[in-house]
């Protein structure tokens, strides 16, 4: 196998196998390094799958809009692969006063960028999810939201850029980026050594190390989060839900799952064994959350918990951005647990940046060198 | 692993459909050996990403009958020992929990 | 949260075992169990256990597991039941599920001893209601009092295919075929031989070909495979079944290891984790026992338990390292002796064709189910002498030496290697007691005296059926293939407390029938 492609993508999930797909449709050679044995390993496994609009930053509201509007809806013919998109709305639900506050100043922020997002009574709630309970006074309302089936997203880029040509390599662990002459050239594995036009660094929390590898920083930590899925259920709403508490987020899939995610408080603290392994209180704590908004689930059988790390970037917004001091290399990291809604426009993006082209859409907001001391 | 690691396609053979690909691997999920075998194809060469690819052993047995089924399909189709495949991670709760009962910790829960 | 010094997952025989050990060193010990009984599969077994004393042999293994559960008693150990260990997590906490509450446990040590499942196969088919395994079969039978079927096809040649044919004939049950894809029987041959000489057939190198019916099993169609395991046109053979059990091997539920983070392997036993001798895993206080750690028989599940209780006491300082292996070294002298002989875990997959002794193994066994009347005369225990004296038709190598034990006249010698055959002693008399044909866990002992009447010669033959022959019944003596040979009359029933429920039946046979007379079944009342 050569060991030379156009462009190098560091990184098996979402972020790196959209690109790949949007790179071998552009007729590129790519080859995709992933650390472990799987695709998709990483949050693109594991995230609650969320294609949401509203609550998000402002910078990466764009983002998301463009995917909602241009490449969402057509994903599953365009992958023949059935990715389980929903454009159902998302429900933020609020149960206090203080609530229906945190709601209106993030559903403020979204209106104003141009984003259908509004305030509704619990009646109203109701009316679009008659499961909830009586307890929710209100909610913010984006009826563009949905979601999606990640692993189903993930995998169908993977297995349609590998159709167009796109290779991959799993199990390799990228130990360093080598510049050669100035430009980022070498990608260095335990075993191989690849050369390349340009790399693209999509490994998660791993892209800082390996970024530091070339002497960039990029200012994220590593959070362990948890998701839970029950048995399948008859058909009975499909949005998405949240909370102004943060309790739980999720959906029910095409299969009839439920798909929550959620936290018990002690994620920045959470012991691991170096897997992203689940605490023995996280999945008790969502399951008392979502039985607050939706007691009818109460009887629903959880067949399985899991975990994953996020890379959460000090302000909680990727960096997408070609490096200065290291041409050649574009870093696509620190995505912070809401990367998948996002992934298929980042893919365009990323393609149209290793190809050199102008990006559909303005990412300086995105750069490297954007962080600064508060004073 | 690392035969499985290289997912250049040019590595397997044409895929063929066999007489009992209709044949039900995984009866909680309802997965058929031929689409099994139809995922190899499609690039996944591990039973983690079978699994998240199809659904076989998500169910409620929590792949307990059909794991060693889809380890021997995919180690044939990838002409490997059912051996050199990594069975997919285990995950709590080893049996379905409701929801009510997950939830409820009780006093001396911490 | 509550904590323990050992936690136990799995009260089944190495579970038990472990907690045993353990709260004899002082260690206060939990286990929990799923089910609503304790005992894991010993109670399952209502076979006489091989192996020597320490061993447990010719033991029942529900007997064992009620000694067990006395003994966990006595020692103060704590037995949850209906308790499902859901997770277990990092610093060896446990969540349980008690009475629909998730309670959280810590233990110092932990030894999951979670036991294992039952592999499936796919046929055409296979989904049908009546496609059981064989082990749900055996907890139908004998944890339920439910016979599972009226007719079945038993898939599956090895141990437990083997044992829950002989229950299920025991319940009443018509067991029509025997199959195996496999060219040879793949259990021990006496385990064989008792089911070959009731009747049923076997059908090596086949496997099934599909499960008839629409609701439900109503017939089964098998076929020959060659020997790269390919159908062999035009030899199919249809039966009339209800039932098809499964018996195609177990696997280890080793999900709670893999959870906790072992580091695990695929071996031919499983997939396990990586233990050290005493069942300890990559994670220090950890340990594994019993056919989650491999598959092997509850005899070697119970000892991996007791050693695996010791070194979790080692491991919390209620024992020295000394003391652990002085305890140890006599149970692992016993752990290895059960793997020794023909059917020891090396030897898996390996063609053997002599004893350790150097006979040919019988070619009739592996393929029929029974020794060849011109096999049988080959192997040591098979002797013809005047008067009454003990037939042992033992002809593999296996671990177990009960018959040595029980003889009062010492007529029959194994000596220490414990998997050697049985022989006879020339010089001792035979008082014809019977002890050893039931103490024989293979029931492959018999008495025979050649001058009983002139003309007859008496057979004394194990029985484990109900209801039991009385003196004088008449009726005819089947051959070990299961075929009827001759007319056959009973003289005499003994039933004794130390047979532990084997009855011996004496049949009086014509002579020339006395070497290949080997059952009996009473003459229908109607056909007289």
């Amino acid at each position: 196998m050569s060991h030379y492609a156009d462009v190098i993508v560091i990184g098996g999930g979402i972020i790196g196998n959209s690109t790949a797909y949007y790179l071998a449709k552009k007729g590129c050679s790519v080859l995709v390094l992933e650390k472990s044995d799987h695709m998709g390993n990483g949050g693109s496994g594991r995230n609650g799958g969320g294609v949401r609009q509203s609550g998000r930053d402002k910078r990466e509201l764009p983002l998301a809009m463009y995917g909602v509007k241009n490449l969402w809806p057509a994903l599953s013919d365009e992958l023949e692969t059935d990715v389980e998109y929903y454009q159902e709305g998302n429900l933020r639900l609020g149960k206090t006063d203080e609530h229906i506050k945190i709601l209106e100043c993030l559903t403020n922020d979204a209106a104003s960028l141009g984003l259908d997002v509004r305030m509704i009574e619990g009646i109203q709630a109701k009316e679009i999810c008659p499961y909830l309970s009586e307890e929710v006074i209100g909610a913010s309302w984006c009826p563009t939201d949905g979601h999606a089936n990640p692993m189903l997203a993930t995998l169908g880029y993977y297995r349609k850029a590998r159709q167009l040509g796109a290779r991959f390599v799993t199990g390799e662990e990228v130990i360093e980026i080598k510049k050669i002459k100035g430009k980022a050239r070498q990608v260095v594995t335990s075993e191989n050594c690849y050369e390349t036009e340009t790399i693209i660094l999509a490994a998660g929390y791993d892209s800082r190390k390996i970024a530091a590898t070339v002497g960039i920083n990029v200012p994220m930590l590593q959070s362990l989060l948890e998701v839970l899925v029950t048995e399948a259920q008859p058909p009975m709403f499909y949005q998405m839900l949240g909370t102004a508490a943060a309790d739980f987020y999720g959906h029910q899939s095409t299969h009839g799952s439920f798909v929550f995610g959620g936290s018990s408080g002690f994620e920045g603290v959470n012991k691991n064994n170096g897997t992203p392994v689940t605490n023995s209180i996280t999945a008790s704590c969502i399951c008392r959350g979502i039985m607050k908004y939706l007691p009818c689930l109460g009887d629903a059988k959880i067949v399985r918990t899991w975990a994953g790390w996020i890379d959460d970037c000090v302000d909680h917004v990727p960096v997408i951005s070609r490096v200065e001091e290291v041409p050649g290399l574009i870093l696509a990291c620190g995505f912070s647990g809401h990367g998948f809604g996002i992934s298929p426009t980042v893919g365009t993006l990323l393609s149209q940046m290793a190809v050199g082209e102008e990006t559909v859409l303005d990412i300086t907001d995105f750069r490297y060198d954007r962080f600064k001391a508060k004073i | 692993m690392s035969n499985v690691n290289n997912r250049f396609k040019k590595d397997l053979d044409k895929f063929i459909t066999e007489f009992d690909d209709d044949l039900i691997i995984c009866r909680c999920e309802e997965v058929t050996k031929g689409e099994i075998r139809r995922a190899v194809h499609d690039g996944m060469y591990t039973l983690t990403e079978i699994r998240r690819y199809l659904r076989s052993g998500m169910g409620l047995c929590q792949g307990q009958t059909c794991q060693i089924l889809v380890k021997g399909i995919v180690a044939k189709e990838l002409g490997i020992s059912p051996m050199d495949l990594e069975p997919v991670i285990s995950r709590s709760p080893t049996r379905p929990i409701e929801m009510k009962v997950l939830g409820n910790e009780g006093k001396e829960a911490l | 949260m509550t904590r323990y010094d050992l936690i136990i997952v799995g009260a089944g025989p190495a579970g038990l075992s472990a907690a045993i050990e353990a709260a004899k060193q002082g260690l206060k010990v939990i286990v929990f169990d799923e089910n609503a009984k304790p005992g894991g599969q010993l109670f399952k077994q209502i076979h006489k256990f091989f192996g020597s004393k320490e061993h447990k042999a010719k033991i029942r293994g529900f007997k064992i597991g009620e000694e067990l559960l006395k003994e966990a008693n006595d020692f103060g150990v704590e037995v949850v039941l209906n308790a499902i260990v859901i997770g277990l997590y990092l610093d060896k906490e446990v969540t349980v599920n008690i009475n629909d509450e998730i309670r959280h446990y810590k233990g110092d040590a932990v030894i999951v001893a979670t036991g294992a499942s039952e592999n499936m196969v796919t046929f055409d088919g296979w989904t049908l209601p009546g496609v059981i395994g064989a082990g749900a079969a055996q907890t139908m039978m004998n944890l339920h009092s439910v016979r599972p079927g009226n007719k079945v096809l038993m898939l599956g040649s090895g141990n437990v295919g083997l044992v829950v044919s002989f229950q299920l004939l025991q319940a009443g049950c018509e067991v029509v075929a025997l199959v195996d894809a496999a060219p040879k029987v793949g259990g021990y041959g006496v385990h064989a031989a008792k089911v070959a000489r009731c009747g049923v057939s076997f059908y090596l190198s086949h496997t099934i070909i599909k499960a008839e019916g629409e609701e439900c099993v109503k017939g089964v169609t098998i076929g020959e495979v060659d020997s790269r395991w390919r159908l062999v046109p035009g030899t199919e053979k249809h039966f009339e079944v209800d039932t098809i059990c499964l018996a195609v091997g177990l696997s280890p539920m080793s999900q709670l290891l893999k959870m906790a983070g072992c580091e695990m392997k695929n071996t031919p036993a499983g997939y396990v984790p990586k233990c050290d001798e005493t069942g300890e895993t990559n994670i220090p206080g950890l340990f594994a026992a019993g056919d989650v750690s491999g598959i092997e028989e509850a005899s070697s599940a119970m000892i991996e338990g007791r050693i695996a209780g010791l070194a979790a006491a080692e491991n919390l300082g209620f024992l020295d390292k000394e003391e652990l292996s002085e305890k140890i070294y006599e149970l692992k002298k016993a752990l290895l002796s059960l793997r020794e002989g023909m059917f020891a875990p090396g030897n898996r997959g390996k063609a053997i064709e002599k004893t350790e002794e150097g006979i040919d193994l019988s070619i009739n066994l592996l393929k029929k189910g029974y020794v060849g009347e011109t096999e049988i005369e080959r192997f040591p225990g098979v002797t013809r002498k005047k008067g009454v004296h003990p037939v042992i038709e033992c002809t593999q190598n296996i671990p177990c030496n009960p018959c040595q034990d029980v003889c009062p006249k010492k007529c029959i010698k194994i000596g220490d290697k414990i998997t050697s055959l049985p022989t006879l002693d020339e010089t001792k008399e035979c008082s014809g007691c019977g002890m050893c044909v039931a103490a024989c866990s293979g029931q492959a002992i018999f008495l025979m005296n050649e001058e009983f009447e002139p003309g007859f010669a008496a057979i004394t033959l194990p029985y484990e059926f109900l209801p039991l022959p009385s003196k004088g019944d008449k009726g005819m003596a089947l051959d070990r293939s299961g075929k009827e040979i001759c007319e056959a009359e009973i003289i005499d029933v003994k039933t004794k407390q130390v047979f532990d429920h084997t009855h011996l039946l004496t049949m009086k046979v014509p002579v020339n029938m006395a070497g290949k007379s080997r059952f009996f079944v009473v003459r229908r009342q109607e056909n007289e």
